[in-house]
């Protein structure tokens, strides 16, 4: 290993690389930090849910009427105008803005209770630094038994069926008292189900005026539990990239496995249950893994189902080697049975004593396999007979994307009623001409788009980590917004021959994970920028 | 059920080795002090809770090995921290040198909006000083960062250290709220592009560039 030291004692080089007992005191950290998130986004899911449910029990803007609580104008309580939706607002539902803070608007110093929660949430969640929500775990009931998807399915039926009746998004919360504390009243099963209800019941919302959704956005969107920036894990310690490298050899088992007695359980801290079988073959060194079902998956897509597969690996890993396989990928589930078995070879007897076996859930999607969630078992269990185990998988890291990427701020502007989206910059793209550069430039579109407009930023001329900061504009509404999509491709300009293509990226009501969830954050909460890393695909599907 | 807080605000230490990040950082969520050394592995954090103007602020405060070898883990927490303490030791010269190379450290890994504070501490020691609390202040002075002089041993300013930070961190949180959503303004993000907007409609339209 070679150390070179300056002068001043700094060093420009690594040093040696660590030893298992540092990974396993670093990892140990990792792992109290992620309960620490754990308990941290479901605090800000509980701000977010809070403020759905006043969006949802507010009566809506209507002439000479409370925004919030339908009150109407009396003499000795003149409605008041909310200097940031314009909304107005009886005394009781607004507050008083410090006018000393900003002398120029002293003119309307009222601030609805809505728009007044939407900024405490801004600060509370810390998205005020993160330039996004970060992420957050809705409040849920807690429900015996967990759906399967036929109950799914049968509910989301029963749902839509119903979905005409304009009573479907409100809340058992009385209206009378706007800011009465009613966090827990309105979140019933708030993922999956509801995000799918709330779409079908967008157009219900008769009473509501097309700049009321504008203004408060629309109630209800709700995408469970996945990630977005926080400050995250080890480089080095946890692996994003998914395409498993590792060769992999399979035998599916085709029988139904019969119901096991349920072990003693354990708690599921959300994010679903994995159950698996080890069995250690000592003749031959290897390992025989089988991964057998995971229950209660968090939702990826719009409807809250996922496309789950699994990848193992066997660590601490052995020097650049990578032990890594995958299982096949189960569609449109939360509770795929796998039933896949696979084999690691060269296993020795004392790596069952030192290592351990991590499992890490993916969900496949053509832009990007997001994390589902992780579990991770010492392999000691199963060095003298096969084992069993049901696993509680832990949150997904919410590891920042690596590799070509892009930093992109949405808002929608309701003033504008446009979406703003802000090309900040990109990173680590593909070198594509001789010189070893490229000259970017990404074009971007809405689809569908009545407008059909086009846009394009500035090329950067021979720059892998190009910055634009360049906005553009789409004219939508939100209600739109929620079934849009918005494609960027990325191309290095060349003069008398076709731009080479660089990469690409779709944020919108048909992607998945991360992106979804920046989509939906950008409806749910109009007139913020929410910014966030996307990792870009290198496959061109226009 | 787990305590309830207003806020949580994510802290770094970095300093070089031995300069006393992690006895600064026990002093403040044990209030003790241990005399032998044990290097930390990597990183580590402690949690404590304090009142800031009447809410809760959880602090979650990441403690870092100075050591050059845990280097790639290390920086993979600068980036979200809010508030960082870059710490040397007034007996030790060269971590006061170093503080320069751990600033363009930050500059290259975390996050352009984060609060920073200059620990120089031992200052217990005064038989030993190497760096005079002046010369601290001037570097301070001239990287425009809050300083101050503490000591884990005797426990001297270590509170002052972080309630300042956390302070600070409240105060930019407070402004950039105010500035992103102004009352009279939808979306202060666009305030004053709007004004550009009635100048040049068009080209607003079609593409506006912010640089
Ligand atoms: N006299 C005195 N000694 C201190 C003070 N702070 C720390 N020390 C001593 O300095 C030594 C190093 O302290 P640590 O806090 O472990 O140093 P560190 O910065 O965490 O070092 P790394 O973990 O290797 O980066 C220990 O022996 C401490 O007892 C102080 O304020 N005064
Ligand atoms: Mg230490
Ligand atoms: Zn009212
Ligand atoms: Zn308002």
């Amino acid at each position: 290993m070679c150390v070179i030291r300056l002068r001043t004692g700094w060093c420009t080089a690594r040093g040696e690389p660590l030893s298992a007992a540092e990974r396993e005191a670093v990892a140990a950290v990792v792992r109290r930090a992620e309960q620490l998130d754990e308990l941290e986004a479901r605090r800000v899911g509980r701000l977010v849910a809070r403020l759905e449910g006043m969006r949802r029990s507010a009566q809506g803007p209507a002439p000479r009427a409370c925004l919030l609580c339908g009150e109407t104008s009396r003499l000795l309580a003149p409605l008041r105008t909310c200097s940031i939706c314009r909304n107005s607002a009886c005394p009781k539902c607004v507050i008083d803005t410090p006018p000393h803070r900003s002398p120029i608007y002293s003119r309307e110093q009222y601030m609805c209770n809505l728009c007044a929660e939407t900024r405490e949430m801004w600060k509370k969640s810390g998205a005020w630094f993160y330039k996004s929500l970060p992420k957050y775990i809705l409040p849920e009931r807690k429900v015996t038994g967990r759906y399967n998807d036929t109950e799914l399915a049968r509910s989301l039926q029963v749902r839509q069926e119903a979905g005409n009746s304009s009573n479907e998004c409100k809340t058992d919360s009385e209206p009378g008292s706007p800011l009465s504390i009613h966090a827990p009243s309105f979140s019933r099963q708030p993922s999956n189900t509801d995000s799918r209800k709330s779409i079908s019941s967008q157009d219900v919302h008769h009473e509501w005026s097309e700049t009321d959704i504008l203004t408060h956005g629309v109630s209800g969107l709700s995408l469970h539990r996945t990630e977005s920036i926080t400050q995250r894990s080890i480089a080095g310690l946890k692996r994003t990239g998914s395409k498993g490298s590792a060769y992999s050899l399979r035998s599916i088992r085709k029988e139904v496995p019969k119901p096991q007695p349920e072990k003693p359980t354990i708690p599921d801290s959300g994010f679903g249950t994995l159950e698996i079988k080890l069995a250690y073959d000592n003749a031959t060194s290897s390992l025989a893994v089988t991964v057998l079902r995971a229950r209660g998956l968090i939702g990826m897509d719009m409807t809250g189902l996922s496309d789950p597969f699994c990848r193992l690996e066997i660590l601490p890993r052995e020097g650049t080697y990578s032990n890594r396989l995958r299982t096949k990928t189960v569609h449109k589930t939360k509770n795929p049975e796998f039933n896949e078995t696979v084999h690691f070879f060269g296993i020795t007897e004392s790596d069952l004593a030192a290592k351990s076996l991590e499992i890490v859930l993916f969900d496949d999607d053509r832009y990007g396999c997001d994390e589902m969630g992780s579990a991770t078992v010492s392999l000691r269990d199963c060095a003298k007979a096969p084992t069993q185990l049901r696993l509680a998988l832990s949150g997904a890291s919410g590891n920042e994307p690596t590799g070509p990427r892009v930093l992109l701020a949405l808002c929608y502007n309701t003033k504008k009623r446009a979406l703003v989206v802000t090309i900040c910059r990109a990173a680590e793209l593909p070198p594509q001409d001789s010189n070893g550069y490229s000259d970017p430039f990404v074009k971007l579109h809405l689809d569908p788009d009545p407008y059909h407009k086009k846009h394009k930023t500035s090329i950067k001329w021979r720059n892998l980590n190009p910055v634009w900061n360049e906005e553009f504009l789409f004219e939508t509404r939100p209600t739109e917004l929620s079934r849009q999509n918005l494609t960027l491709t990325f191309w290095d300009k060349d003069y008398g021959k076709p731009n080479d293509f660089l990469g690409s990226l779709v944020l919108g009501a048909s992607s998945k994970g991360r992106r979804l969830k920046h989509w939906m954050d950008c409806i749910k909460f109009p007139d913020h920028r929410h910014e966030q890393w996307h990792a870009l695909t290198d496959t061109q599907h226009l | 059920m787990a305590k309830t807080y207003d806020c949580l605000f994510k802290l770094l230490l970095i300093g070089d080795s031995g300069v006393g990040k992690t006895s600064i950082l026990f002093r403040f969520s044990e209030d003790a002090f241990n005399i032998s050394f044990i290097s930390t592995i990597g990183i580590d954090f402690k949690i404590r809770t304090i009142d800031l103007d009447g809410k809760k602020v959880k602090l979650q405060i990441w403690d870092t090995a100075g050591q050059e070898r845990f280097r790639t883990i290390t920086t993979a927490y600068y980036r979200g921290s809010m508030g960082i303490m870059l710490v040397y030791d007034v007996t030790n010269e060269k971590s006061f040198e170093n503080i320069k190379n751990w600033i363009r450290n930050i500059e290259e890994n975390a996050s352009a909006d984060v609060e920073k504070m200059i620990l120089g501490n031992k200052c217990d020691l005064d038989d030993k000083r190497q760096v005079s609390k002046e010369r601290g202040e001037q570097l301070a002075i001239d990287y425009q960062i809050k300083f101050v002089e503490t000591s884990a041993k005797d426990s001297l300013n270590v509170e002052y250290a972080f309630y300042t930070l956390a302070r600070d961190i409240k105060a930019k949180m407070e402004k950039k709220q105010e500035a992103s959503n102004p009352p009279g303004a939808r979306s202060g993000a666009h305030v004053l592009r709007a004004s550009d907007q009635q100048r040049k409609p068009p080209s607003w339209l079609s593409r506006c560039s912010l640089l």
